[in-house]
């Protein structure tokens, strides 16, 4: 099914909350999961790779251990709050390279990339093993497949992008990912009773006159 | 924002204005989305036409209705229902209704028709695709919509009393836009001109709704009295409005769309300061300020509501409008920045619905300094989204200070200050607010409380050194990340919070609506409890046919002789 972009971020957020991010982290993963969409990739699916596999619960173990130098954790890395640290640290990327230690979902770092070059109004390029991918900040190339999972990855202001993807207005999500996504969404929503039933949204007066 | 203009009196404080009981308080204006909607129709001499009415005796049926601009053709697909009493209700839970509807981007085809008709009658169950800018429905006024077809049946016109009392024939109980339900993004239209002004193609698919409305009640007493029915008269008809009932559900908008709101009050804050600063006005102008006053009276008096804090408000409102008569017929308007005395009178002499009121009117002699505001009301700037990680926490702590200062020494455990919680129910995915300490909410609680997170944010900052890059911070507190982002937009977007707490025992959510519903250019804000409100839209507005240059403005404000 088609559906629109603004579908995708709000369920994107709704699922990243209740997947257990806290709300700035469930904003960026919203952003990001509709600008994957964008570029014509299955940003849903990337995301529900990313919720099933539960980093939310202990985060600290996921995010890099410091600033300086390679980034890294014992843990594999979340995306989205490495994601977010490297559009954070953007003006780091015009000094040096940036080295990640292994990534889970590596996909979920483009849109942070390409925030980070929307910073730096700059491409920035973004490498690991049999896979490159180059954006401008709104458009997105691609060379080679991504895995599951890098070992490593590089993220350099530098390249340049002359055959973007076109960009989509419209997502077509893997069904069982959107489900997925869904599903997450869904603990966020608090059980119905009586008592919000009557009050939660403020009737009780007649509404039919 | 423009900045042609030359303002010697600065905007005000967002500290002032962005209390929730001023935004509880704030009226239409220039700017508000109908108008700025109905003045660019008639200025690019849009056409509308009506192809399709087929509709039964029973009220069943379909119609199109088109609006033609230079550029492109917008079409309201309406289908009418037969709709059982018992199954009427204006809630957000209801699942059927009198009427459903779709603006539809250019002209249907009968397959397009074909297929909305079995997804747009249905509303939250229904998908529709980009070829759909809104989705929307409407309930009857069962009062009214009886008498009125009794009476024109019986080739009788309908009580004017009765049209006062309740002002609209249909309410709408959603409006739908920007990707629901499956239809178009704001983003896929917002460079088009027509609908880059916010909610442009909410408030068409509302001014061609009321002329359904219109033609269908005239439809059903001709079936029902045949030959004997006689057509609305025309006074009449241009008296109703569409009504619309809006819940909890708008209310998280504002909040959650901080750069945007912030466009909304401070195109008008501008627009204020200008008129402000304007050292003589011309007879003219001053001539016009009084006639909008008079005919502001006259909307006034046809304001209703059961509600014991609107009944308060509105004796209030009263009252300061015979305060600023008499300041009006005292003063001659013409000398010495004349609306800054009169603003700076209001604000020693007036309520605050009668200085906004005051504040909304002086904008109405001047369409040169005013009206071209309304392109600064859209929110383009996506990049505001994005943090500034470099930023030294000192600053941060600054930002946070300078929208919060108020709400950080607050004791935030306190029961009545954290009373409320503001929760999405599983049953409808509808936002609601409860009561923290009597229901399992807390779990499912939405970011709604940006004074609460902000003075947390606050605290958490005091204890890192002022000259770290707010990007360590926020790796080891990700729980603070949505709060720093919004500090920092509130260095573009110095309105973009509202100046209370928004989960007090005391917090009325009507007033987050009222500020909202405001700038669509509501008028008549009926609360039915501190969470519900009924409102008018486009009463005394041209219908389409009528529309011109002339009557395309002013028409919100009702003449002696309507």
């Amino acid at each position: 099914m088609s559906y629109a972009l603004n579908e995708v971020e709000a369920t994107a957020k709704r699922a990243a909350r209740g997947a257990g991010y806290d709300w700035g982290l469930s904003e960026e993963a919203a952003k990001a999961t509709r600008w994957l969409c964008a570029q014509g990739l299955d940003g849903a699916a990337v995301l529900a790779g990313l919720l099933e596999a539960g980093y939310a619960a202990e985060l600290s173990a996921h995010v890099p251990q410091s600033l300086d130098g390679s980034w890294s954790a014992q843990a594999p890395l979340c995306p989205l709050a490495t994601g977010a640290a490297i559009s954070d640290c953007a003006a780091g990327l015009q000094d040096a390279p940036l080295s990640l230690g292994q990534v889970s979902q590596p996909a979920m770092i483009l849109p942070f990339a390409a925030m980070a070059a929307r910073q730096l109004d700059a491409c920035v390029t973004v490498e690991c093993e049999g896979f490159q991918a180059v954006t401008d900040g709104a458009a997105l190339h691609c060379v080679g497949d991504l895995p599951d999972a890098a070992a490593r990855l590089t993220i350099r202001a530098a390249g340049s992008l002359s055959n973007p993807y076109p960009t989509h207005t419209r997502a077509e999500p893997e069904e069982a990912a959107w489900a997925v996504l869904n599903r997450f969404a869904h603990k966020t929503y608090a059980p119905a009773t009586e008592e919000s039933r009557l009050l939660g949204a403020g009737a009780g007066l007649s509404d039919n006159d | 924002m423009e900045t042609t203009a030359q303002t010697t009196i600065s905007r005000r404080d967002p500290a002032q204005v962005m209390r929730l009981s001023r935004l509880g308080s704030l009226h239409q204006c220039r700017l508000s989305f109908m108008r700025v909607l109905t003045r660019r129709m008639a200025r690019e001499n849009w056409s509308f036409a009506r192809p399709k009415f087929d509709i039964d005796g029973n009220g069943v049926g379909v119609a199109v209705y088109t609006a033609a601009g230079p550029a492109r053709t917008y079409s309201l697909i309406a289908f009418a229902h037969d709709l059982p009493p018992e199954m009427r209700s204006d809630r957000v839970i209801a699942t059927a209704w009198d009427a459903t509807f779709t603006l539809f981007d250019g002209v249907p085809t009968d397959a397009d028709i074909e297929r909305l008709s079995k997804n747009v009658p249905y509303q939250e169950a229904g998908r529709v695709n980009e070829k759909s800018l809104s989705v929307s429905r409407a309930n009857r006024s069962v009062r009214l919509w009886a008498h009125f077809a009794d009476a024109l049946s019986q080739g009788q016109q309908p009580d004017p009393a009765q049209v006062d009392a309740v002002g609209y024939l249909m309410r709408t109980t959603a409006v739908y836009g920007s990707g629901k339900l499956g239809a178009a993004d704001r983003e896929a239209i917002a460079d088009r001109p027509e609908l880059n002004a916010p909610f442009q193609a909410e408030m068409l698919s509302v001014y061609l709704t009321r002329a359904f409305v219109r033609d269908l009640v005239e439809h059903m007493a001709r079936a029902k009295g045949g030959e004997n029915a006689v057509p609305l008269a025309p006074e009449t008809a241009r008296r109703l409005g569409i009504g619309n009932s809006t819940g909890l559900g708008m209310a998280p908008y504002i909040v959650n769309h901080p750069v945007l709101f912030n466009n909304w009050i401070a195109a008008r804050e501008e627009a204020i300061a200008r008129v402000r600063s304007v050292e003589t006005a011309s007879a003219e102008e001053a001539a016009c300020f009084r006639r909008m006053l008079r005919r502001s009276e006259l909307s006034a008096a046809r304001w209703h509501s059961e509600h014991p804090a609107q009944i308060e408000k509105l004796a209030s409102l009263h009252k300061d409008l015979e305060a600023l008569a008499a300041w009006a017929a005292a003063d001659d308007l013409l000398n010495d920045h004349p609306w800054d005395r009169l603003i700076r009178w209001s604000e020693t002499a007036l309520g605050l619905e009668g200085q906004e009121l005051a504040a909304s009117l002086i904008l109405e002699p001047y369409a040169d300094l005013v009206d071209g505001l309304s392109d600064c009301m859209a929110d383009a700037n996506k990049d505001a989204f994005i943090i500034d990680g470099a930023m030294p926490v000192s600053q941060v702590r600054q930002l946070i200070e300078a929208s919060f200062a108020w709400a950080l020494d607050l004791d935030w455990a306190a029961r009545e200050n954290c009373a409320r919680a503001w929760y999405v129910s599983e049953e409808k995915l509808e936002p609601r607010m409860g009561e923290r300490f009597d229901e399992p909410i807390a779990a499912y609680e939405q970011p709604l409380a940006p004074a609460r997170d902000a003075a947390a944010a606050h605290a958490a900052l005091a204890d890192w050194d002022g000259d770290e890059p707010v990007a360590a911070f926020l790796l080891r507190h990700p729980e603070h990340r949505h709060t720093v982002r919004r500090a920092q937009m509130s260095q573009v977007a110095p309105y973009g919070e509202i100046r209370s707490n928004t989960i007090s025992d005391r917090v009325l959510p009507v007033d987050m609506l009222r500020a909202k519903l405001s700038f669509f250019g509501a008028t008549h804000f009926d609360p039915r409890s501190d969470r519900w409100v009924r409102i008018c839209m486009y009463a005394g507005a041209p219908y389409p046919e009528d529309l011109t240059a002339a009557n395309a403005d002013l028409w919100v404000y009702p003449e002696a002789d309507q």
